[in-house]
């Protein structure tokens, strides 16, 4: 973590950049969707960006509820179309930064045919996509990201259909700026998105999140703090001792793939 | 179509359970043994979703189900599934209906019959969940066959003769059942659940016949025929569409036989009209606010009563105009908008008054828009309407004003 961004994260007010009278935003207990976002405004802080300069595109679902409690300039867009949204936006004004907030649905699922296009065409949008491995808006069913196994309110026995890997498809889709970050690691995420805002071309993070609400209690994860142990556990950078430190057993959903956290891919342009 | 209809057998069990519209429709999805579901979620349609999967988990339906990854290809899925010989089901709401737009339009032109619920629900934008009948109401110029339930009873039963009609060779079109949003899909209701058996007299085993898509019979579906032959198959949609109304009372009749429910029209639902001088017509779960004021109303001495229209789409002109015919005046509520229509009503209140255009006797038809995005139409709400169709009845209609929003704030 650089100087610049350990001092953006201690000094910020987040009140100054949320919309206040949009509280109580609509996110569940423990969702780790409020990590992101509090980790985005603290990127924003260390790039020093203008907020006038900035602009926020969502799709539709909790993740893309974001930009409803950002002070700036947002658009909450239709479910799946937040990347043509804001290459529309880009190709009329240039001159502002751009950031998409989707999830795995949104992003993968309804718009996934947009993701990838976005990528190919290496639009100089930033998207940050958080993956929750599940539909919590509506209550829970099946994404494309579920891990096999897991229960979800339309797989009550255990979804069946392999996941995408995000980063791999975005990367093989030609987009020049891939990372992932992690709710469990957020200041590390302050990098990540950074990085992102600050690549020239399309930069693609994709977050894990957590659904307590819906996607932990189904598959018996605990509560968020245990998730986030969990998720952690995921990670081949975290120590393993650490992780074996803690109160929290092997995931139930074993056998969930090793991940990998910072930037993937990178291609100057 | 020959069906073995027999008497109703006193032997017969049929069980009872507390079910939300949403259920009801999962309940019958097992019953009709349909084959292939496709999902995806969007509220208020998605209680469909999880019931039906619970089903199966739970062993009690088998039927291949996916959860596609967006509406289009959802719609999609189905309707290629139905091309084969597949009975489908298949379900949206509000703006995950309109992206669906493109497969829904050639389900219909295609001749598929494709069995869907619409969980009725506001357009975005600005956003909303709850009802509003736009949805639905989009595709009824494309040849797609149009209930309204009024409870989760109703739901099911409408699904089970949805299947019946819509497979019928005679029709062979798609079927959008809607379902108002939160105050059907979501609210529970005690339901019959006949037995499979029963379900089976009724409803016969989906056969495409040769219009089949199969190795064994080579045949080719959606071809580009241009304006070559594009204005024959309209006119066979239309032929299927006009066929549809005969269709539906002979399903109908063979439901009550088998099943002792659904009342004496297939198309209408009156309530408390044998001497009323003044009815609301409309659709859906509208009726049951409009009940409340209509028994309160009577107890103050007014001659007032409710028609409830169950089939909008073949819209069953007959019954609508002898039974409207009656009356001095008629109030038509929308849950629906129709901008810059005629008198700026809804699309009931067009519908209705070009159905009665041509009578001899007509009655004063006032319109009425109430209860859009889910907003409660209350008792003062229905006293208003009640009271200007009324006032229609005694004094005609004033020029000009003839459509009302009720409950806006100014």
């Amino acid at each position: 973590m650089t100087a610049k961004a350990l001092a953006a994260a201690t000094g910020i007010d987040y009140r100054e950049h949320l919309r206040l009278p949009m509280m109580p935003h609509i996110l569940c207990p423990g969702c780790g969707h409020g990590i992101v976002l509090k980790a985005l405004l603290r990127a924003i802080r260390s790039l020093d960006l203008d907020w006038d300069r900035l602009a926020f595109v969502a799709g539709i679902g909790c993740s893309s509820r974001l930009v409803g409690y950002i002070d700036g300039c947002t658009l909450h867009t239709t479910h799946g179309r937040a990347l043509t949204f804001a290459t529309g936006l880009k190709l009329a004004r240039p001159d502002l930064t751009v950031v998409v907030i989707t999830g795995d649905g949104d992003g993968l699922a309804i718009g996934g045919n947009h993701l990838i296009h976005a990528a190919r065409r290496d639009v100089d949008l930033a998207c940050l996509l958080l993956n929750n491995e599940t539909y919590g808006m509506t209550g829970g069913q099946v994404a494309p990201t579920t891990v096999p196994g897991s229960v979800s309110t339309t797989t009550p026995r255990g979804a069946t259909e392999p996941p995408f890997d995000a980063c791999a498809l975005v990367t093989a889709a030609g987009a020049s700026f891939v990372a992932r970050g992690a709710t469990s690691l957020p200041l590390e995420l302050d990098t990540l998105i950074a990085a992102a805002i600050a690549h020239r071309g399309f930069s693609f993070v994709e977050i894990e999140s957590d659904c307590p609400e819906y996607f932990g209690r189904y598959n018996r994860l605990g509560r968020a703090p245990e998730m986030l142990q969990q998720q952690r556990r995921r990670f081949d950078e975290v120590d393993e001792t650490l992780a074996a430190k803690r109160f929290v057993g092997a995931p139930p959903h074993a056998g969930v793939p090793r991940l990998r956290t910072g930037v993937l891919h990178e291609r100057k342009t | 179509m020959v069906v073995d209809v027999k008497t109703r057998e006193t032997s017969e069990v049929e069980t009872e359970q507390l079910a939300t519209g949403c259920e009801a429709i999962a309940e019958a999805i097992r019953l009709a043994d349909v084959d292939v579901m496709a999902a995806y979620p969007i509220r208020p349609y998605d209680g469909v979703m999880q019931a039906a999967a619970k089903l199966i988990a739970n062993g009690k339906m088998d039927v291949e189900y996916i959860v596609a990854d967006g509406e289009h290809s959802q719609f999609e899925i189905v309707k290629h599934a139905c091309a084969v010989g597949s009975r489908v089901f298949v379900g949206s709401s509000g703006v995950g209906w309109f992206y669906a737009f493109e497969a829904i339009a050639v389900t219909a032109g295609l001749r598929l019959p494709v069995v869907a619920i619409c969980g009725n629900r506001a357009l975005d934008d600005p956003g909303a969940f709850g009802t509003e009948h736009n949805d639905s109401l989009a595709v009824r110029d494309l040849g797609w066959l149009l209930p309204w339930a009024e409870t989760a009873q109703e739901a099911l039963d409408l699904a089970l003769m949805a299947w019946r009609v819509g497979e019928d060779r005679r029709v062979s079109l798609p079927v959008a059942i809607g379902l108002d949003g939160a105050f059907l899909t979501h609210s529970q209701h005690i339901v019959k659940i006949p037995t499979q058996a029963a379900v089976q007299r009724f409803l016969p085993k989906f056969d495409l016949g040769d219009r089949l898509l199969h190795p064994d019979n080579p045949i080719t579906i959606a071809p580009q025929v241009d304006q070559d032959w594009l204005m024959e198959i309209r006119r066979q949609n239309d032929h299927a569409m006009r066929q549809a109304l005969g269709v539906i009372r002979e399903a109908h009749a063979d439901f009550k036989t088998i099943f002792g429910r659904g009342g004496d029209s297939p198309f209408l639902d009156e309530f408390m009209t044998e001497d009323a001088e003044v009815v609301v017509i409309g659709q859906g779960t509208l009726s049951l606010p409009m009940k409340v004021a209509i028994r309160r109303l009577r107890k103050e001495g007014h001659k007032v009563g409710l028609v409830r229209l169950k089939w909008f789409r073949p819209f069953p002109t007959e019954e609508v105009v002898r039974s409207l015919g009656r009356f001095k005046a008629i109030g038509v509520v929308d849950r629906d908008y129709s901008f810059g229509s005629p008198f700026y009503g809804g699309v009931l209140y067009n519908e209705i008054r070009s159905a009665l255009y041509s009578q001899a006797s007509r009655p004063a038809i006032v319109g009425f828009i109430a209860g859009l995005g889910g907003r409660e139409i209350e008792q003062p709400m229905a006293t208003e309407i009640f009271e200007k169709t009324e006032a229609a009845a005694r004094t005609g209609l004033p020029a000009g004003d003839v459509c009302h929003w009720i409950g806006v704030r100014e």
